[in-house]
Formats: structure tokens, sequence, C-alpha cells
């Protein structure tokens, strides 16, 4: 393979913005796979990420493509479209010279376009803009066009695309070859290969995706990871086509797969450099970054007797999921269940939903928490990641919590209303940017917890769905915490209790204990629900005793159907968990953290 | 054993808002034509036993001309009939005539239920019925004229918007009636009825609970509660119901009536073409013995008296207690075991959530 013919590139856009009807659209015209074979979204290997419509695991296609009588080598390396993923997202930006950043007709820019432009620009990618979704009635291309413009990008260089209808995609592979430049690097140097991804096979071990920036790597080569040292023997190198090709070799430009019967797939970290045993390179490519989780939640079978079945979920789905952690942990309200961290909120719901769909194991979630540090009187400092390990507030000379910065991009009518909700979220204003006239970018510290839940649905709901919002990492800052206890007829409910703002914590005790009082049925006896700091109640209301739940008329013709009934009654206490002599609804659990402030 | 009839009418002359039984609107010839074929079913099943019980409900037998209900009753004679049998047929107020009681008594009807529900113009006007506390006057004394003294009068609660004192007037009305036996049923909200589809909402939850204790009260004094909702005087059971909850065999003949015959519950088609086209039945479910047993607990539950433990022995085989979480319930006070394992009253409105212990698996 010429590496000049080779051209490594990748699809950026804002969650949506069709980003895999493209990349189907690209296979479809190069005749890399045919109409009849094209499943919508090609890429999208799991079951939630078609039905989500987003890509979760990586994938990288080697296309051919014919260009003025030369054969050209077309990678295309599909990203993850969440903020969750922003660091894989950087991974396999780092495997590519170019990026197509994709813009959707009806949106135009949106939070995570310049998020995603901006870290294409930091890896110096050559950005190719691309209107997408032209064919829409409601498309407005200029519009589009003009914000591209004020983003820096020549009318001229835009493409237009409808991925729908093919229009556009000769004229764009076309630019992909001309203006993406071929992968540098050269083949005489020793190997050095970038992980951007890696899943768990269960007859070949990990697979990583890498892309070799130096050097070549050979069926039979001793391999090291240069930051786990770990070394392997490779057992064999593919492309996809999107059909999988074993190969010999891959050299210095190509993208590929790796399988070294790799059992653990702690030793293949994204970021990490690939290097030979006999010849290595003494220089890590750089950016390698830990992944760390950043949101915990206690997850519990509603069964208990599933508690070994969800370990096992567990364990099957670490094995292609490096940044998911979990252990053990015991609730006295919901029995033995696991600690588990998180990227992020989306990577939250995705494991959880697949633990219910894949694995038939009902859950219940406790609220999520971000991890926090908390400086005792003996100046030792601890890390919270559960509201259970707060210790006692006579210990406790200092509290901090992770903030994040908040860029939130949308229409100027709304500005109002997001400054408002973001003030309710103890949210700092920086500053603000406007893109153009109308349009305008938010910039906030807020500390995490407090967009740990439903902070997009309500910014969703407070801008019409037209603000969209990114966020990054910032540190940790001294925060006035308290642990809030929550209690059902009299006794503690460890897995309500949560971590609050002194400041705030009234309110939200309030808010709380009138959520629960909504969420959890009328039980046989009156039952009060509290919220408490250490032994001090601060919000207090009562369930009411059952009053009617009877059959009131059962004669000759309805005996069946009221089994029925009675049987559907049933079904809907099995989803309930016994909390002490108190059902609850598995939602409880987690509708705590969706009050709304401002009750 | 087969000792017991259901016979259905599936006509009314008008359709009030909460009904969701089987019912048509009133047309004559129809009625010719399904008088036919309901005969012809009874031919086709009716194995010969000595009945206890017959019971004609609807929809509104009533509403049927003379002329249709003597031929209704007239076939009706196949059936064999035991000394004491309790024959019962349903009547509403506005259709019933002298000349039907005389039909009635020379066919050896004995039992005869109105369905009053409320004597309050707001409640009636909301159900779309009508009745005037005159005319009922006149009736009830005019079939105890010609001897009908076993008589059954409905009575429905929680209608929206419906007070306390309303319930009590409406109470005290019906026992100024003097009827043997009395059935009260709160307002259910049925799919496919009006009520429904307006987005009726039921009334509070402790309203209605209030209204039921009111209603055990008031009538506790001179009648017997026997059952969930119904009321009579000593020895005036409905002896056709009792079969329903102590879980006995019964014919069900015509349009969406069930049978339990045997082992197997058997449900009649819903559809007039259908069964104008002599295709009675739906479907049917034969139950295995623990359904059975399911069905001997929530049905007999019903029952302030409860299921005698002993019957159930030698009914089943087995202590109701090696089958059924009985211990827990008891130690809970949800139910009590005097010989018999029952609900106490003051549990009977939230039954469903003891029934739902009885349930398999």
């Amino acid at each position: 393979m010429k590496r000049a013919n080779i051209r490594n590139f990748c699809i950026i856009a804002h969650i949506d913005h069709g980003k895999s009807t493209l990349a189907d659209r690209i296979l479809e015209k190069t005749g890399s796979i045919s109409k009849r074979e094209l499943k919508s979204q090609m890429l999208d290997d799991m079951e939630i990420e078609r039905e989500r419509g987003i890509t979760i695991k990586l994938n990288a296609v080697q296309i051919k493509y014919q260009y003025q009588n030369e054969e050209y080598y077309l990678h295309l390396i599909d990203t993850p479209g969440h903020v969750d993923f922003s660091y894989e997202v950087s991974r396999s930006l780092a495997a590519c010279e170019g990026a197509l950043l994709v813009v959707d007709a009806t949106q135009g820019i949106e939070a995570q376009t310049l998020a995603n432009l901006y870290l294409a620009l930091d890896h110096n990618l050559k950005v190719i803009p691309v209107i997408n979704k032209i064919d829409l009635p409601n498309a407005d291309c200029d519009k589009v066009i003009k914000e591209l413009d004020n983003i820096g990008f020549s009318t001229h260089e835009i493409i237009l695309t409808s991925a729908k209808t093919g229009v556009g995609i000769d004229e764009l592979l076309e630019s992909i070859v001309q203006l993406i430049p071929p992968p540098t690097g050269r083949e005489d140097t020793p190997l050095r290969a970038l992980i951007f991804d890696s899943v768990f096979d269960p007859y070949r071990g990990v697979i990583a995706s890498i892309r070799v920036v130096d050097g070549s790597v050979k069926v039979g080569d001793i391999i090291v990871m240069m930051e786990t040292n770990a070394t392997y023997d490779v057992v064999g190198l593919s492309i996809d086509t999107p059909k999988e090709k074993e190969v010999s070799s891959l050299s210095a430009g190509e993208v590929g797969y790796l399988y070294a019967s790799i059992k653990s797939i702690d030793d293949v970290k994204v970021g990490d450099t690939i290097t030979l045993k006999s010849n290595p390179a003494s220089i890590v490519l750089p950016g390698y970054k830990e992944m760390k989780p950043m949101v915990y939640c206690g997850l519990y079978p509603i069964e208990s007797n599933r508690f070994e079945d969800l370990r096992e979920a567990l364990e099957k789905l670490k094995l292609n999921d490096a940044a998911l952690t979990f252990e053990s942990e015991t609730s006295k309200a919901l029995g033995f269940g696991f600690r588990c961290g998180f990227l992020g909120l989306l990577h939250m719901e995705i494991i959880e939903e697949r633990i219910e769909r894949e694995f038939n194991i009902e859950l219940i979630a406790t609220s999520p928490s971000v991890i926090y540090e908390v400086l005792l009187t003996d100046k030792r400092k601890i890390i919270v990641d559960a509201p259970n390990k707060m210790p006692d507030r006579s210990i406790i000379s200092k509290t901090y919590e992770p903030y994040v910065k908040t860029s939130i991009f949308s229409p100027k009518q709304f500005i109002g209303p997001i400054m408002e909700l973001c003030q309710d979220r103890r949210g700092n204003f920086i500053n603000m940017d406007y893109l153009d006239e109308d349009r305008v970018t938010i910039y906030y510290e807020i500390p995490l917890s407090e967009i740990v839940y439903d902070f997009f649905d309500k910014l969703k709901s407070y801008t019409k769905g037209y603000a969209s919002f990114d966020y990054e990492f910032i540190g940790y800052k001294e925060s006035n915490l308290v642990k809030m206890d929550i209690l059902l007829n009299g006794e503690i409910v460890d897995a309500l209790s949560v971590i609050v703002h002194n400041d705030f914590a009234y309110l939200r005790g309030k808010a709380v204990v009138e959520k629960l009082k909504e969420m959890i049925p009328r039980q046989l006896f009156e039952v009060p629900v509290q919220a408490a700091i250490g032994a001090h109640i601060i919000a207090r209301c009562n369930i009411k005793a059952l009053r009617k739940n009877v059959l009131a008329k059962c004669y000759g013709g309805d005996v069946t159907r009221k089994k029925k009934l009675l049987e559907k009654q049933k079904a809907g206490k099995k989803r309930m968990k016994m909390v002490g002599s108190v059902e609850v609804p598995q939602e409880a659990f987690l509708s705590i953290l969706s009050t709304n402030n401002k009750t | 054993m087969m000792e017991n009839c259901y016979i259905h009418i599936p006509f009314c002359s008008h359709i009030c808002s909460y009904c969701d039984f089987c019912k048509l609107l009133y047309h004559e010839e129809l009625v010719d034509q399904y008088l036919i074929h309901l005969e012809k079913e009874i031919k086709e099943v009716y194995r010969g036993e000595t009945l206890e019980t017959i019971y004609i409900g609807g929809g509104t037998p009533s509403s049927l001309t003379v002329n249709q209900l003597e031929r209704l009753l007239c076939s009706l004679d196949i059936l064999n009939q035991s000394q004491k049998i309790e024959y019962t047929i349903e009547c509403n107020f506005e259709s019933m005539t002298e000349e039907k009681l005389k039909l009635f008594k020379k066919y050896g009807v004995n039992r005869l239920s109105f369905g009053l529900e409320s004597i309050h113009s707001k409640n009636l006007k909301f159900l779309e019925r009508k009745a005037s506390k005159d005319e009922i006057r006149e009736m009830i004394h005019l079939c105890k004229l010609y001897g009908f003294y076993n008589i059954n009068i409905d009575l429905m609660y929680a209608i929206p918007n419906e007070s306390l004192e309303e319930l009590a007037q409406d109470i005290a009305f019906v026992l100024s009636l003097e009827p043997t036996h009395i059935s009260t049923y709160s307002l259910i909200i049925e799919p496919h009825t009006k009520l429904f589809i307006n987005h009726t909402n039921y009334i509070d939850e402790d309203l209605d609970s209030k209204m039921y204790q009111l209603i055990c009260n008031q009538l506790g004094d001179v009648y017997i509660h026997y059952e969930i909702s119904n009321f009579c005087k000593k020895g005036y059971e409905s002896i056709h119901n009792l079969c329903y909850w102590k879980n006995k065999n019964y014919y069900g003949f015509g349009l969406g009536a069930s049978s339990y015959i045997g082992s197997r519950r058997i449900h009649n088609t819903r559809s007039i073409r259908k069964y104008l086209d002599d295709q009675y039945i739906l479907d049917y479910e034969k139950l295995k013995k623990s359904d059975i047993m399911s069905y001997e607990m929530i049905l007999g539950l019903r029952l302030l008296e409860g299921v005698s433990k002993e019957e159930f022995r030698k009914k089943y085989h087995q202590d109701i207690k090696q089958v059924f979480p009985i211990e827990r319930l008891l130690s809970q006070n949800l139910i009590c075991d005097n010989g018999n394992i029952y609900i106490p009253v003051d549990n009977m409105y939230i039954s469903n959530e003891i029934l739902v212990n009885f349930l398999k698996e």
C-alpha cells in the first residue's frame, strides 16, 4: 500500500446530525458494501447504539476508492458522539489526518460541533466542513453557511450533502483525497502504534484498534504496551472493509486491528503506544490519559437472588469497557449490590439498559453521586464516592466537590432561562460569546453534582430543545456539604441518602419527601417520610394509608377477568422493593434527584 | 355437580354511561332472532341436570315485549327445576308492567332484581338513568301484591360529586322499600364505556372508603353483610351468586355469557353476528388444580364467612396452609381463622392486597 494514497479521517458532529448515515452512504458509494447488505447505520454494532442513534464503540473501515486512475485507501475512523466519551474521541482523532465536520442543515452549529472542532484543530487535523440533510424541507443552508463562515470556514470549502439521497457524496470523496494530507511517519524507525479502541472477542481475546504511526508490525512479532508494560505475541492482524480481512502486516500510516490472545482489557488501554520488544521505540505517543470514572451509583438487583448474575453481567460488560468500574457493596435497604463508576451519565444509562436488556436483570439504581473530597480534622484527606461513606460531621474539617466548566450553546432569546437554571444549580457565570447576532455560548462553572442528573433534560425544556451543552472537568473547590438522610416509617433508608450543599438542604429535603410521597403508593398503614441531617429532621410528610383496593363486583361472567386484574397487580408488586415494611417502587430511588429545587 | 344456570339477555332500551356488560340497543327483530338461537344453544349444551338456580340477567331482560318474554320463558321450560328453585330475573323500573309480573308468576320466577342505583336526579343524569321515587314505590308494592317477596335492589355509590348525605338518603329510601336483598357497588369506570371515553375521574379514595363504611353501618343493623358488596335478610342470600363465590359449576347461555363446566371456564362470543351464526363459543380455558385452588380462595374470600379449612381439605386433599401463605397473612392480621379462613370486614375494602397472595407464582 502506497503511503501517499492513504487517507485517514474521521467524522465529527453533534449528536444526531447524521454522522452514521453519512458513513453508510460513503460505504455504499465506494462499493464497499452493497445496498442490500447495508443495514441502516452499518458502523453501529450494538443494538442500543442503533436504537439510540449514537455510536458507543469505535470502528475503523478501509474503503477502496478510484480517483483519476489511482487507487486510494480511505480509512474511516468512527468516533462516539457524546461528551462522556470525549477522551475516546480525542484518541480516534489522534489516529487521523483529517476530519469531516458534519453540521445538520436544519439545526446549524451546536455545542458539540464546536467542542469537536476545537478538539480536531488541537490535533492539527485538516477539517472539511459538511452541511448534511440538505434534502429536508426545513433545511436552511444559507444560515448554516453563515454560521460556518463565522467560525472561520470560507464558503467555497463547504460541501453540501444529503446522506439520505446521496447528493454531494462524490464531491465529498474527491475532497477527502485532495485536501486531507497522506500520513507522515517512517517505516524504518521502531514501531509506534496508537491504540484508539479495544473490544473483547470471546474467541480471540481483546482486539485492539490501532493506527501505526511509525515502523511496522507483523504477525508473530512480540509487542510491548509502553504504559502497562504488558508483552504479547501478535496472533493476527486484520482490516475492516467492512468485512474483516486478515493481513500479514500493518505499516506506518495504516489502520487496522491487532489481536494477541490478550485476556484482560486492562492491558490494552486506549491511548497507549504499542512497540516491538526486539526494537523498542524510546518515546511514547503523546496524549495518554487514564480514564477515570466521574459518576458513581449503586446498582442492585430487584430480586436479591440475582446478585451473582449481576456480577457476571458487569464482568462481561467490563471486558469491553475499560472505563467501567465496580465493587460490591451492601445496603441495609436494598441488600447486596455493586457500587459502579462511569465516565458520565450517558455511560451510566447505557450500562443500566444493557444489563436490563441483555442480561434480563431488573435493577434498582441509586441516585448518582460524584466523588467528593473530605479533609478530616486530623488533616487526612479522604475520597467519598457514596453518601454513606461520608464521615460524621464532627470529624470533618472541610469538604470539596468537583466542578466543571460548561459551555451552553443556544439562541440568544433563552439566555434568561439558561442563567436562571445555572444559578439554581449553584453555577458561577464566567462569560458569554456571541457566535453571530443570534447565537451565543454561555460559560458557567457548575458543581458536577448539579449536572449529573437532569440538568440536560431541564436545559432542553427551558430552551424548547434549542440549547446544547458540553462540559469539562476543571477541578475541586471547597463547598459546605452535608449528608441528608431519608427516613421511611422512622428508619433511615441508606440507599436514599444524598450529599447536598448545606444552604440548599432545607429546600431539597422538602422537595425530596414530597416527591417520595408522590412516588410511593399508599401502604396498608400510614408511613411518615422524613428528611434529616444528622438527628435533625428538616422536612416531613405522610403517605396515607391505603383505603381502597378491591374488586367490588364479581359474578359469573367476570371471574376470569378479575383474576387477570389481580395477576396484573401482583406483577406490579414485583417491581417494588420491600424496604422494612414499606413497598417502594424502583423509580423512587432515582427520583429523588429529579426534584425541582424551586418547589 | 351442575345446579346453576345463567341466561343473558343483552338488550336495553337505553345504554347507561357506566355499563360495560355485554349489551345492545333494543331492536325487535334482532331480539326475535336472538331468542331462536338462544334456545338452540341451550338444547345443544344442557345435559338435563336438575337446577337449583336460574338467573336471567342482562342487559335489561324486562325491556323485551310480553310476547318475547313469554317465548323466552317457554323455551327455558326444558330446564329441570328442583322443588326449591331460585328463579331470578333482572328488571328495571321503567320497563316493568303488571302484565309482565303476571307472566313471570306463571312461569315460576320467584325472585326479582331491580337496578335502582340512586334517587338523586343529578346522579341519575350522570349515569344516564331515569326513575322516580313514587313509581318505584308503586312498582315494589305491585310486585309484593303478586307474591314476589324476594326482591333485590342495586344501589350505586361513589358517583362523581356525590356527597355522603346523598348516599345516606339513597340508603334510607332503599331501606324503606324493605327488599330482601341489597347489592351495592362503587362506580367502576370500565374501558369502552362513555364515562371512560370522557375521562371521568374516580372520587377521592378516602371518601369512597367512608361511603362503604356508611353503607356497612346503615345496612348492618337490618341486613346481614355476607359478601363484599352484598347484604340480605336472614335466609335470603342470592343462592345463584353464591355458586360463583363458592367456585361451583354453572351454565352460562347467551351472548357474552360464561360457563364453568367441569374444570373448563368457557367464554361465549360477544359478537351478535357470530352468535346468530351459531358460533357461540369464543374460547375456553381448562384449569389446572392449582388454578382451581386459587379461584376457590379469591372467590371464597369475598364472602364474610370466608373459606372452610375442612371443606377445602375435602375438596383438594391438601391443607390451605400447605398451598398458600396463610401463616404470614395471619401474623399480619390481614386475615383471621376460626375454622374458616376469612377476611375481617375492616380489611374487605383492601382485599386485593390480600388476594394477590393466593395467586400461584
